[in-house]
């Protein structure tokens, strides 16, 4: 079953692996997935007890830190692509307290779906993390708004966002984002038709092929901005 | 001029009455003993670890042989330097230590290439002339000092003895004289004094060559070697605060950042267990967790201004991610072959970031364009070209004077070139290692 297909219905219990060096951010993650009623099958502190857990838990979604020992620098990132590869039903959730662009560009090398890549930062909103994880579980993907605007930067493409409106750019950073129609509307406190009518717009500008599917439409917009995916 | 005699005169006579006299001709007696022994120590131990290593067999325990020599010469280069600055008051500073290097090829070869101790070893073997004057000299005078109480002697000790009194007289080298009366023995005593008197006028003028010789072979080396030392240790201070920096970024990470991040956490979720109908407890907890989150994103830019982690991953990569943060376009090629030392890499990366920053205040460019890449030469070279309006100028106390002068304490240099107009690029070039 390919990753992108494979949707995970909301209210539906999630297994995660947590792969984080800090006891601190390990025990509150699982205490704030357990709350909200998904099961954390493993927490493990670092790349190859990572890997291990994953092939004995075969779980919905790992959240990764990028930062573990033995060397501190990115061997959560290293351990999550060998994952990607090996288990590519398996979602991944980046977790670091930095967005660097070429990680992100690492890790979406290997296409957008059922990845993500957040700032630790972005657990402190509960709700929004918590969709987010179940996004990239259901093979969609939760880009940090950082990400997003470090694509839109490096884009080549200025040309045709310089033809989007204000608003258009806010909806086009959300898409990519790997964010839902309706999620766009609550955030932006706008009505669903009037995210329909942006979308259309900014799709018709941009000239891309328009799709009903968000996980396809994020891969597009990705396209687009210039990233691998 | 009579005056002048009389006064010469005095200060050559009354010398040996002086402290100076005792502590000099102290200095020939235990430095030459020192030194005859050194001497024989030194050459044997050397001779032996030559041989020896010169046969195939011996080679391991000839070497162990020759960096003993080597260790031993450099303690007794310490001692000589103590006597001398104990006894003659002439204080040598002491070479710099000894650095051992890594691994035992590195140890043995920084222990055979070890210049003060070579140069302790040449004080070894030349000093043995040297020990037979001093020891000469302090000879002369005991036996001096001895034949001036002859008088006294004869009054005390010789009216039953028979024979005659035999004076020793260390001249031109050695002999001795018999006094048959009490009125030789003036004779004897004014013998005495001339030995003294020779005696202390020897060990003040050996002494003085052997000061040169302390100084010359015992002391910090020349120059050059002052400058390759402090070129060591210019590296040294430089990588080790760039790893005090790095370290602090880490414990940063693993610290305050990671316990905000946890309470950021802790109050988001207290934040959703909240009934809707306490509303003063709910706006304190919304200021509270929007502080943990500003909190954490001004330590993440601290962070980052302190140590970029990408550096971790090279230059490549945090120049990327410098760039995609950047207001104006900005783009990267890179083309750095061997990786350069990680004190290099954040000069460069800081370089870089500060001469962005610069053409986004400044410019009015549209595009800035980062280019680094290792020159054949072993050098690294950053460029970083905007196309704004030009007119960059060093002197008008922009950060550019600032930049060169971080650049300078790795040997590095900046060039401007910034015609009215534009484009502006700046080259640093900075070694591969610091």
């Amino acid at each position: 079953m390919n990753a992108s297909q494979q949707t995970l219905k909301a209210g539906t219990v999630m297994r995660v692996v947590i792969a984080e060096d800090a006891a601190l951010l390990r025990e509150g993650l699982t205490r704030l997935l357990e709350d909200r009623g998904h099961s954390v099958c493993a927490a493990v502190t670092d790349g190859d007890a990572l890997l291990a857990a994953v092939a004995a838990h075969q779980p919905d979604v790992a959240v990764v830190d990028i930062r573990m020992p033995p060397t501190h620098t990115d061997e959560g990132l290293r351990a999550a692509l060998t994952m990607r590869k090996a288990f590519p039903g398996t979602g991944v959730l980046m977790f670091s307290q930095y967005i660097e662009t070429s990680y992100s560009a690492q890790l979406l090398e290997g296409g957008a779906a059922g990845v993500g890549y957040l700032l630790k930062d972005r657990v402190a909103n509960v709700a929004e993390f918590a969709a987010a994880l179940e996004r990239v579980a259901g093979g969609g993907t939760a880009l940090d708004p950082e990400v997003v605007s470090q694509l839109f930067r490096a884009s080549r493409q200025r040309g045709g966002l310089a033809t989007l409106t204000p608003r258009e750019r806010q909806v086009l950073a959300l898409m990519a984002e790997g964010r839902s129609n309706s999620a766009i509307a609550a955030e932006l406190v706008v009505s669903g038709g009037a995210v329909e009518k942006h979308v259309a717009s900014i799709f018709t500008k941009l000239g891309l092929p328009p799709d009903e599917s968000d996980n396809r439409r994020v891969l597009a917009v990705l396209h687009y901005l210039g990233s691998p995916a | 001029m009579n005056e002048e005699i009389r006064r010469v005169t005095g200060i050559i006579l009354c010398a040996p009455l002086t402290r100076r006299t005792v502590r000099e001709l102290l200095y020939c007696g235990l430095g030459g003993l020192a030194g005859v022994a050194g001497f024989w120590i030194t050459i044997v131990m050397l001779a032996l670890g030559l041989t020896i290593s010169a046969s195939i067999l011996g080679t391991v325990i000839g070497l162990l042989l020759l960096t003993l020599a080597l260790r031993v010469s450099r303690r007794l280069g310490a001692l000589h330097r103590r006597l001398a600055g104990w006894l003659l008051r002439y204080r040598v500073e002491a070479p710099p230590k000894f650095q051992p290097g890594t691994g035992i090829l590195g140890r043995l070869d920084k222990r055979l290439r070890d210049r003060a101790a070579w140069r302790a070893v040449s004080y070894s073997l030349i000093k043995l002339p040297v020990a037979a004057v001093q020891l000469y000299a302090t000879t002369t005078a005991c036996i001096g000092l001895v034949d001036i109480t002859y008088p006294v002697d004869w009054v005390l000790f010789r009216h039953q003895a028979t024979g005659p009194m035999v004076v020793v007289f260390p001249f031109p080298f050695s002999g001795t004289f018999n006094v048959y009366g009490f009125a030789g023995t003036y004779l004897a005593a004014l013998a005495g004094v001339v030995c003294v008197l020779a005696g202390t006028w020897l060990a003040r003028a050996v002494n003085v060559g052997d000061r040169r010789l302390v100084r010359a072979l015992l002391g910090p080396s020349s120059m050059a070697e002052r400058v390759s030392e402090l070129e060591r240790t210019r590296t040294l201070a430089v990588e080790d605060s760039a790893a005090a920096l790095r370290r602090v970024e880490r414990d940063l990470h693993d610290g305050a950042q990671m316990r905000l991040a946890a309470l950021a956490m802790n109050l988001g979720m207290a934040r959703e267990k909240l009934d809707d109908d306490d509303a003063t407890v709910r706006e304190l907890l919304d200021a509270a967790h929007r502080n943990a989150v500003d909190a954490l994103a001004d330590l993440r830019d601290l962070a980052r201004g302190i140590h970029p982690p990408a550096l971790d991953n090279g230059l490549p990569s945090a120049l990327a991610t410098l760039a995609a943060s950047s207001a104006i376009p900005a783009s990267v090629s890179a083309d750095v072959g061997s990786r350069p030392a990680p004190a290099i890499e954040t000069i460069a990366y800081f370089c870089a970031a500060e001469l962005m920053a610069n053409a986004i205040k400044h410019s009015y460019a549209n595009q800035i364009k980062i280019n680094i890449f290792t020159e054949r030469s072993g050098v690294l070279c950053l460029e970083v070209t905007d196309d704004g309006i030009g007119g960059a100028d060093a002197a008008r106390g922009s950060g550019l004077t600032g930049l060169a002068q971080r650049v300078s304490t790795v040997d590095g240099h900046l060039e401007l070139s910034s015609p009215p107009g534009g484009p502006t690029t700046v080259t640093v070039k900075l070694p591969l290692r610091a």
